[in-house]
């Protein structure tokens, strides 16, 4: 048996005219976490259901295992899916929601009773089973859609933001239940998000999708380290990366010097394999947790909302130049609304990307 | 008393007012059943009911085919009930969930079959079923009644309300078109599934015009035909008519007071389909 959990060649997918899935070749492997991200519109939905047999696929191939599975009825695929509304049968008890698979499979009762009792052991549902789901809490109904994915015992689970319709205490407490859930099952699952917080947390690999192809597939800490673009350093990492345009003004062996564009005292002096000429014009990326207040001289930022978060605060402000931009605080309250603060960036965690968004290195 | 206090008498003694009106033909036809045939003929339908006089149900329970008409009512309205639940169902399913070419001129024909007058093709149904073979039949009186395009509109109108995660989550369990309908669509609308089973036994219990013209023979007759063979040479029995006009009416009475809320909310339903 392969390692292979979920691999697609080269697949497309097409509403009439428009393309929504451009091209996308990816490999999960099995046992694997993976996390689709990516904003509104991006495919990540589509490609999931795609996988999961509810979208046909316009081109390409869709495996699972080594099964071809691209023109396989869903409930052949031995995918299970947890969907953002959960989707529960309001008429039919929990045991029922969860049993209604294997009835369909016609498994004798016996097999259907141990199993059913099996996920909802795991699930903390044993209370539940004679509940209508209407009777349940947001969390507990999230549970018994996991649960009624559990039962079928897939190759693949797939989950369409099952989080979403969730208050903020209870998303985080999910969060870590199914990551538990993915450490006892072992099975590869695929999650669609657009949080990337969820993504960053719960993922083995994270798929970032935008424009219907992967923009970077890597580990979380991967790709907020080391973007391959501009998009995928600006969706990874909260708050977002800033943004500033700067010109090369200088190269020596291995390092540039660039300035900010409409503010000559700003240079900075970077770290780069590639030789620019000077005069290139580039983007540089910047998260707002390197950037650190500075005594001397800096970027002048005039800080208009502060954010205070309790043990880290954000500063919302503007640059001289007019550009936004977020430095973060350690520790406790600061008081920066309305003041003007000169910040720096740690140098060797600044970014740099060319115009149309491609990263430098 | 205050003027909210009057105005909310007045009211209520307008509703009573009404109310009795409506009721007097129902009570009308009780006390003119109660007395005796002679009686009613010499004196006129009388409105006092000072007379307790049974003959005129027993004459009709004894001396007509009402036990025949009862069991040809019962049986042609439950048959229709039957077909045109599951025929307007499945065709509502289709229509709402399932995609194939012409979906929406099919729909726009249900819909426009609304505008046809069924008096207007009783004729053309009076050939066909005597072409057929069916006058004087069950399904001669049946076939015709079985196109009731409202089941299919109110129908698809609850069907396409069920969320698309479900119908996809049944898929995914592994579920057909037919699991899809029988186990989820129908059971999640159990409700207007009742309301218009009530509404169409309702309606075909007391369709008086087609049974009145496809059968001819007392022995195959409903009960609203039966009550015009109450009479002979000498005339029409008023008491014999009106008792058996209330024999007739009982089961939808009594049904009524069972599935009371049932009925107010399939007749709701469909007038607001009716507009």
């Amino acid at each position: 048996m392969s390692d292979t959990g979920v691999q697609l060649k080269d697949v497309k997918k097409s509403f009439s005219v428009v393309d929504v899935i451009r091209g996308v070749d990816m490999e999960i492997k099995r046992g694997q976490f993976a996390v689709f991200v990516g904003p509104s519109g991006c495919g990540k939905s589509t490609l999931l259901r795609m996988i999961a047999g509810l979208e046909d696929t316009s081109a390409g191939k869709i495996l699972i295992g080594d099964r071809d599975v691209t023109d396989v009825d869903p409930a052949d695929r031995g995918v299970a899916m947890v969907f953002q509304s959960y989707a529960l049968y309001p008429h039919l008890s929990v045991f029922e929601n969860m049993a209604f698979s294997l009835r369909l499979a016609k498994r004798p009762k016996a097999e259907v009773k141990e199993k059913v009792h099996e996920a909802a052991q795991v699930l903390q549902l044993t209370e539940q089973l004679d509940k209508k789901p209407a009777q349940l809490s947001g969390g507990q109904r999230q549970r018994v859609a996991i649960g009624r994915a559990i039962v079928r015992a897939p190759e693949v689970f797939l989950f369409d933001e099952p989080l979403s319709n969730l208050d903020a205490e209870l998303r985080v407490q999910m969060r870590l239940e199914l990551a538990r859930l993915h450490l006892k099952l072992g099975a590869t699952m695929i999650y669609v998000t657009h949080d990337q917080v969820e993504a960053m947390t719960l993922a083995d690999v994270i798929f970032v999708l935008q424009g219907g192809y992967v923009q970077q597939s890597g580990a979380p800490l991967d790709l907020y380290e080391d973007p391959s673009n501009r998009f995928v350093a600006g969706f990874i990492g909260s708050p977002s990366m800033n943004f500033f345009n700067a010109t090369v003004v200088a190269r020596a062996d291995g390092r540039l010097t660039a300035r900010l564009d409409g503010q000559p005292d700003q240079s900075f002096d970077i770290a780069m394999t590639t030789a620019l000429e000077p005069g290139t014009p580039v983007t540089l990326g910047i998260r707002p947790e390197h950037l650190v207040v500075s005594e001397g001289e800096g970027m002048r930022v005039t800080v208009d909302v502060a954010e205070e978060l309790g043990g880290v605060s954000y500063q919302h402000g503007t640059l001289e130049g007019g550009e936004a931009v977020i430095f973060q605080q350690i520790g406790a309250r600061h008081g920066m609304h309305g003041t003007v603060q000169t910040i720096l960036p740690q140098t060797d965690r600044i970014f740099v990307f060319s115009r149309e968004g491609d990263r430098i290195r | 008393m205050t003027a909210k206090q009057a105005r909310n008498i007045a009211f209520s003694a307008l509703v009573l007012i009404a109310a009795a009106i409506w009721i007097f033909p129902l009570y009308w036809a009780l006390t003119t059943s109660l007395r005796s045939e002679n009686r009613v003929v010499s004196e006129g339908a009388g409105v006092l009911m000072d007379e307790l006089n049974v003959s005129a149900y027993i004459d009709v329970l004894s001396n007509s085919k009402l036990p025949m008409w009862y069991l040809n009512s019962v049986g042609t309205s439950l048959i229709i009930t039957v077909i045109v639940l599951i025929t307007g169902m499945m065709c509502a399913y289709a229509l709402s969930q399932l995609r194939f070419p012409g979906r929406k001129a099919l729909y726009l024909i249900v819909v426009g079959s609304f505008m046809v007058p069924v008096p207007a093709l009783y004729v053309a149904q009076f050939v066909l079923m005597s072409d057929l073979g069916l006058i004087n039949t069950w399904w001669g009186i049946i076939l015709p009644q079985l196109i009731v395009p409202v089941v299919v509109i109110v129908y698809k109108q609850f069907f396409d309300a069920i969320p698309k995660e479900m119908r996809e989550a049944v898929l995914l369990d592994g579920g057909g078109e037919f699991t899809l309908l029988f186990k989820l669509y129908l059971p999640l609308n159990w409700g207007i599934t009742a309301a218009l089973a009530i509404i169409t036994f309702i309606s075909a219990w007391n369709n008086f015009f087609w049974p009145f013209l496809v059968v001819t023979s007392e022995s195959m007759m409903t009960i609203p035909v039966g009550i015009t063979q109450v009479n002979d040479s000498f005339g029409v029995f008023y008491a014999r008519m009106m008792a058996l006009a209330l024999l007739a009416a009982a089961p939808v009475i009594i049904g009524y007071l069972i599935f009371q809320k049932r009925v107010t909310e399939a007749v709701m339903i469909s007038a607001g389909v009716k507009g």
